[in-house]
């Protein structure tokens, strides 16, 4: 093995120094309001370019302290390692054994496309506390990045060697590349100008509002003060419809720029997704991390016949703030099916479901009755004729009970539970039994009454768990499905006891 | 098919830990409504708001040191098989808890003053994603009980 020492690319420097000069840029701007404009009368004296001055350096300074971290940057391989020496004033060296990375994920900004170059992100198992855990090579080119890949892939083949001989397996794999999903293009308008838009949509609601309220003859009362308000009220909601506006289309070119051109595609037991259209991202998700796959509706999508995709995946890093990876950000329901059946083999994809008795259709609404009671009652008080409306929000609850009831169920098959179960958005959850980390039965005291209990379990998500809940059904059913997760008895199989 | 209790129960002397642990709740609640009696004798001074002060001081303290103590010891079982940790617990909501050895990361012991005082300890459970508490044993029986859990994890494999 080589132990050549390599640099990353001289681009690197500049990525530093705008990445140094994004994040002050705020405290930039303040200084800059607060001292440049105003008090420069534009006399000429020296003393007010003091302070041009003093921005300059600060460049200056940030500039070569870019220049100087990636002098001292190396990265070479020794020892199945992947070692990193680093540091502008003190010298760190980090040495990731291969076996223990979990995945390079490579990510495409705008400096690195016109060189071809690519940031390698290197993500190991476990985050722990340090947010620092993995190494950023911030900009190599595509053959080294290739490079890293064949050095891990040679080191983590040669120990499987040891252990079997799975080798030839492992290079037949390597070729197998499978190409999964295209977003097209309509699917992503409608997911950008869909995301977030709620918000908008009863903005508008209000304003149209505001115009109705002139037939309810309320200026007989107090028609000076109405008016006032009326006036009032029509700006502020159309001045909140604007603001929404712009954030929304915000968040629709965002979500273009983010999702351009989304594919996925199989290769070598890992799902790889690359996006975005300014900086590719490219996500690497092996298949064996994949913890539960969720298919989420919420009700406007799920009006046009659209989902989202969801996978839970273990392990990496804390900075990370979405270990659930959306998989498919948005598709027509009738094309999931096709797609999971070709990543996830083994998926029973039309499971029958064993829907909630009709005796627990209580449990969905009357819970949320106890605090609706007194808000409703404060309201109608507080704000007299108006308030009374606050009374619609106990049928409206009723039917959303009555709708969540309806969604919920669960089936077992394959060794994988799926539960079907809805808050707005209607959810499909499916996972293996040897990723569920524990289960447990809920019986509140009325649940006992009417024999009815609820299942909750626990899978691995990123650092932490997440949680899914399948609710009231036949206390009978929730025995079953405790002692389909109790591991079989092996009393024939007589365990030797370790000494320790 | 109807699955049998868990067998084992906490330590008696647990309820008495819990019952402290109530008269300490209770304390404070005894304060917030000797408080609400001194602003009533200033203000208005009325003879109801003395009684209700009063009344729901009995009331929570009754729930808090006799009631909850003894409905959440007698709910309380556990039993470490094998292949699998099952708890049970609640007071308001039965839970019924089952983690497979298999998922077992580790398990410490715990012990703060007044557990200590009675020889007691808890005992965490924690998986990769949840954690599980077992929260009044004595001293012996939860050290013991983390070793066997720790050997049982460790050779326990999965079925699947």
């Amino acid at each position: 093995m080589s132990n050549e020492k390599y640099k990353l690319h001289p681009i690197t420097a500049i990525i530093n120094f705008v990445k140094v000069l994004k994040e002050l840029i705020l405290p930039f701007i303040v200084i800059i309001v607060a001292n440049g404009f105003g008090k420069s009368g534009g006399d000429g004296s020296w003393y007010s370019y003091i302070s041009y001055a003093i921005y300059a350096v600060v460049l200056i300074s940030l500039l070569i302290s870019g220049i100087i971290k990636w002098k001292r940057f190396r990265y070479w391989f020794e020892g199945e390692e992947l070692r990193i020496e680093y540091g502008l004033f003190v010298k760190k060296k980090r040495y990731i054994p291969f076996e223990r990375i979990q995945s390079l994920n490579y990510t495409e900004g705008i400096f690195h496309r016109p060189f071809g170059l690519v940031k390698v992100k290197v993500e190991t198992a476990g985050g722990g506390p340090t947010k620092e855990a993995d190494a950023e090579l911030t900009a190599i080119t595509k053959n080294a990045a290739e490079q890293i890949k064949k050095e891990m892939m040679h080191a983590k083949n040669k120990q499987s060697v040891h252990v079997d001989e799975v080798i030839l397996e492992v290079e037949e794999q390597k070729d197998e590349t499978l190409s999964i999903f295209r977003m097209s293009m309509k699917d992503l308008l409608i997911l950008a100008s869909t995301s977030g838009g709620v918000g908008v949509f009863f903005s508008g609601i209000a304003v149209f509002a505001s115009q109705f309220s002139e037939f309810i003859p309320y200026e007989a009362i107090y028609s000076e003060l109405v008016i006032f308000i009326r006036f009032g009220v029509l700006m502020i909601a159309l001045a909140i419809f604007a603001l929404l506006l712009v954030a929304w289309l915000v968040s629709v070119v965002l979500t273009l720029i983010n999702y351009y051109a989304f594919t996925i595609i199989i290769e070598d037991e890992e799902i790889i997704m690359t996006r975005g259209l300014l900086e590719k991202k490219k996500i690497t998700l092996p298949l064996s991390r994949v913890q539960g796959i969720r298919i989420v509706e919420n009700p406007l999508r799920q009006l046009f016949g659209y989902a989202t995709v969801i996978v839970d995946s273990a392990g990496g890093s804390l900075a990370e703030k979405d270990e659930s990876i959306r998989l498919l950000p948005l598709i027509k329901k009738s094309k999931i099916n096709p797609i999971l059946e070709q990543i996830f083999t083994e998926l029973p994809l039309e499971p029958n479901f064993t829907r909630v008795p009709k005796r627990s259709r209580k449990f969905f609404y009357r819970l949320d009755f106890i605090w609706i009671i007194p808000v409703a009652a404060a309201v109608c008080y507080f704000f007299y004729p108006y308030g009374l409306f606050a009374l619609l929000l106990f049928p409206l609850t009723f039917l959303l009970g009555v709708w969540q009831h309806k969604t919920a169920g669960y089936a077992i098959e394959n060794q994988r539970l799926i539960a079907q179960y809805r808050t707005f958005s209607k959810v499909t959850v499916w996972v293996e039994k040897r990723r569920i980390q524990s289960m447990t039965k809920h019986t509140t005291y009325f649940q006992k009454k009417s024999d009815v209990s609820s299942i909750q379990l626990t899978i691995k998500s990123g650092v932490g768990g997440a949680t899914t809940t399948v609710p009231s059904i036949e206390k009978e059913d929730a025995d079953q499905i405790l002692s389909w997760y109790e591991p079989l008895k092996k009393s024939t199989i007589e365990k030797e006891q370790p000494s320790f | 098919m109807m699955r049998t209790e868990p067998i084992n129960r906490l330590s008696e002397k647990g309820l008495r830990v819990w019952r402290i642990y109530g008269v300490l709740q209770a304390f404070i609640v005894l304060l917030i409504s000797i408080g609400a009696g001194v602003i009533n004798y200033f203000t208005g001074n009325y003879m109801w708001i003395y009684i209700v002060a009063a009344g729901v001081f009995v009331l929570i303290a009754f729930l808090l040191i006799y009631l909850f103590p003894k409905v959440r010891w007698t709910r309380w079982r556990y039993e470490v098989r094998e292949q699998e940790i099952e708890l049970q617990h609640g007071l308001f909501v039965v839970k019924r808890t089952l983690v497979p050895m298999v998922r077992v990361q580790h398990v410490d012991t715990e012990q703060g003053p007044i557990l200590r005082k009675y020889d007691l300890a808890s005992i965490t459970i924690s998986t990769a994603a949840t954690s599980h508490t077992i929260p009044a044993l004595i001293t012996a029986e939860a050290d013991e009980l983390r070793g066997r859990i720790s050997v049982l994890a460790r050779v326990a494999e999965d079925d699947v």
